[in-house]
Parts: structure tokens; sequence; C-alpha cells
């Protein structure tokens, strides 16, 4: 019998050592690839996903059911990479896109072109290493958003919950993210 | 219809995430609008290209990512258990006495030569630190037999010291 998330989420806050397995062998890849997208680094990447489920083990007691279990978990792990990142990149100076990167009530980011094919040609021919490269430029917050967005398919609500923002405030920090990128990728970085 | 770009509902209009209202208003604007048809695009074409190239990435060794995971998981278990566990308080106790000694032992068989200017004394540098205050002090007349206090007899026939002292200055004037 398959049980659900939530249903392994209170076997483990029960202590069943078997259910906390069984989570983590479900969550462990998609953990892991976010976090290293995250984080643009391996190694930092499994002690980071490791840390969120040594925090999902120990607080599974407190997992009210009030969203999802992978909600409820993607938190954990986003909060934990963006500690991870202001604790040990103080000295990088994120680069931010203007100075209203986070600010949901900051003027809007001028599109890249209004022209229809060049930006989608430009995306396209981009390697997985300026990829990574532009989304390290992102704000904590839009990274996370844009990578819930590309690699887990999260909604805006979804995103928001992981994030402890509101739905609109989420919405402001994928487009951000996705404007900036196509500015870095296009060479128009300030 | 829209009085600007419906900037942030482009990806959630791509993604069905809209209501039918917003979904409806955001497919009008579409159609009369080149430049956010552009934007949705590029926006599409952005998200699937992370996905297919950022999100590809060498997965570990999973049998010795659990292991090492069941490893931390056990060593923070007993950490907290071994700290709180009142039978264990001594030893926490015990710990912190003997580096308050280690400290005090440091301190007191510290080398004597300084390298640089001999600084001045600390009670000098406290004094010349809080002159206001020692104006206050200075009041005090217990203050002035400071150097009884080092003999600890003195302490239990504090509350007559301060008499003595007035008698002393009124004998003095």
């Amino acid at each position: 019998m398959e049980f659900s998330d939530e249903e392994l989420c209170r076997q483990v806050a029960g202590g069943e050592a078997s259910a906390f397995d069984a989570l983590v062998e479900r969550y462990q890849a998609r953990a892991y690839r976010l976090a290293c997208s995250i984080l643009g680094n391996e190694a930092d990447a499994r002690d980071v996903s490791q840390d969120a489920f040594i925090r999902l083990y120990e607080a599974a007691s407190r997992f009210d059911e009030r969203s999802k279990f992978s909600t409820w978990f993607h938190r954990i792990l986003v909060n934990l990479c963006i500690d991870h990142q202001r604790r040990n990149r103080w000295w990088r100076k994120m680069v931010p896109i203007g100075k209203r990167d986070d600010d949901p009530d900051a003027p809007e980011i001028d599109f890249p072109s209004d022209a229809p094919g060049p930006d989608v040609e430009i995306i396209r021919g981009e390697s997985a290493g300026r990829l990574r490269g532009a989304l390290d430029k992102l704000s904590a917050n839009q990274r996370a958003a844009v990578l819930m967005q590309a690699e887990e398919g999260f909604t805006s609500r979804e995103i928001a919950e992981v994030l402890g923002c509101s739905e609109a405030t989420a919405r402001v920090h994928v487009h951000r993210g996705i404007a900036a990128l196509k500015k870095i990728l296009k060479g128009e970085e300030p | 219809m829209f009085a600007k770009h419906p900037e942030t509902a482009l990806v959630p209009y791509l993604r069905g995430e809209l209501d039918r209202d917003e979904h409806s208003r955001v497919e009008s604007h579409l159609e009369t609008c080149a430049r956010c048809r552009a934007s949705i695009e590029s926006s599409a074409s952005m998200l699937r290209e992370i996905s297919e190239k950022v999100a590809q990435i060498p997965e570990p060794d999973w049998i010795r990512y659990r292991a090492q995971l069941r490893r931390r998981l056990a060593a923070r278990r007993e950490q907290p258990q071994t700290w709180w566990r009142p039978e264990y308080s001594w030893m926490s106790l015990a710990a912190a006495g003997a580096l308050a000694a280690t400290i005090a032992l440091t301190i007191a068989i510290r080398p004597t030569q300084q390298l640089g200017p001999t600084p001045p004394p600390v009670d000098q540098l406290a004094l010349e630190d809080a002159p206001a205050d020692l104006g206050l002090l200075r009041d005090y007349p217990v203050v002035e037999h400071l150097d009884l206090l080092e003999n600890y007899d003195e302490i239990s026939n504090l509350d007559q010291l301060a008499p003595a002292a007035s008698r002393n200055e009124k004998s003095s004037s």
C-alpha cells in the first residue's frame, strides 16, 4: 500500500523510522536537484538537502496539514538554501538588477525587447553554464521562485507558501527573475 | 482590458493558473499586444531551458547519501540528549569549571615582560574613564576605608564604618 506524503509525515511524527526512509527516498532527488540549482554547488546541495530532511524529522509533529506536505518540505529546503547562501556568501556581492529586486511596489523592469523573435533564439542557444551564471545573479527569492516554477512546476500560490509571501509577490518574483535573466543573457546587465 | 501590460500574470497564464475572468482578460490583451506575446513566448522558452539544462545535474550515489543522512541524524539525536539530561549536567558544570581554571592559570603564568610600553594599571585607567562616578564615590565614607575591606572580618562590621569615618573627619577638622 502506497501512503500519501502527509500520512508518512504523520508516521514520522509518531517515531516510525521506515516512514522517514520512505519520504527521503521519495524526495531526495527533487530536494538535491533544487538545492543544487539554487546553490550551484553539489557538495553544498548534498549537505543542505540532508539538513532539510533532518529538520523534517525533527519538525514532523508540527506539520499541521494546512498546506501540502511537498510545499511544507520545500519551504524548509528553500529557507535553508537561502540561509546557507547568506551565511556563506557574505563576501560576495550579489549583482542586483537595479535596486528594486524584491520590492513588489517598485517600478517595473523594462521588457528586454518588443520584437517577438530574437529573445527566444538567444535563450535556446544558451549553455547550462551561462544559464546557471545568470541565475546566480538573481536575488535569492527570484532565483528560488524561478527554479521552483521551472523545475518543480510549482504554481504561484505554492511558491508564495514556500517563500512566505503573498501570491502577488510570488508572481512579481517570477516575472522579475525571468526579465532579469533575459537581460543578463542579452548582455544588458548593468 | 488592462490599463497596462499584465506582466506578472503572463507566466501564470502560461501555466493555466489564472481564474476564468483573469484568464479571459489576459487572453484578450494578448490578441492586441505583440510585446506581451513576445514576452510570454520568451518566458516559456526560458523556463523550458532552465528545466532541461540547469536541472540536469548528475545524481549522487543515493545509498551513500542516505547512509550519511542517517549518521548525521543519529549524531544530532544524541547531541541534545547528552547535553540536557540531568544526570550529565554535573559534567557540563565540571567542564565549565575546568575551562575557568585553565583561563585563570593562563593569566597567572603569563609572561610579565611586555613588548611595548607598559600600560597604566587597570585601576588608574578606570579612574581616568569615570571621573563623574568617582565624585559620588569620594563622598561616600566607606570608600576611604577600602583597604579595610581586604580584611573580610571588617565586612561584618560594615555598618560601623560610616560613623567612625564621620568621627575621624570631625576630629581632624
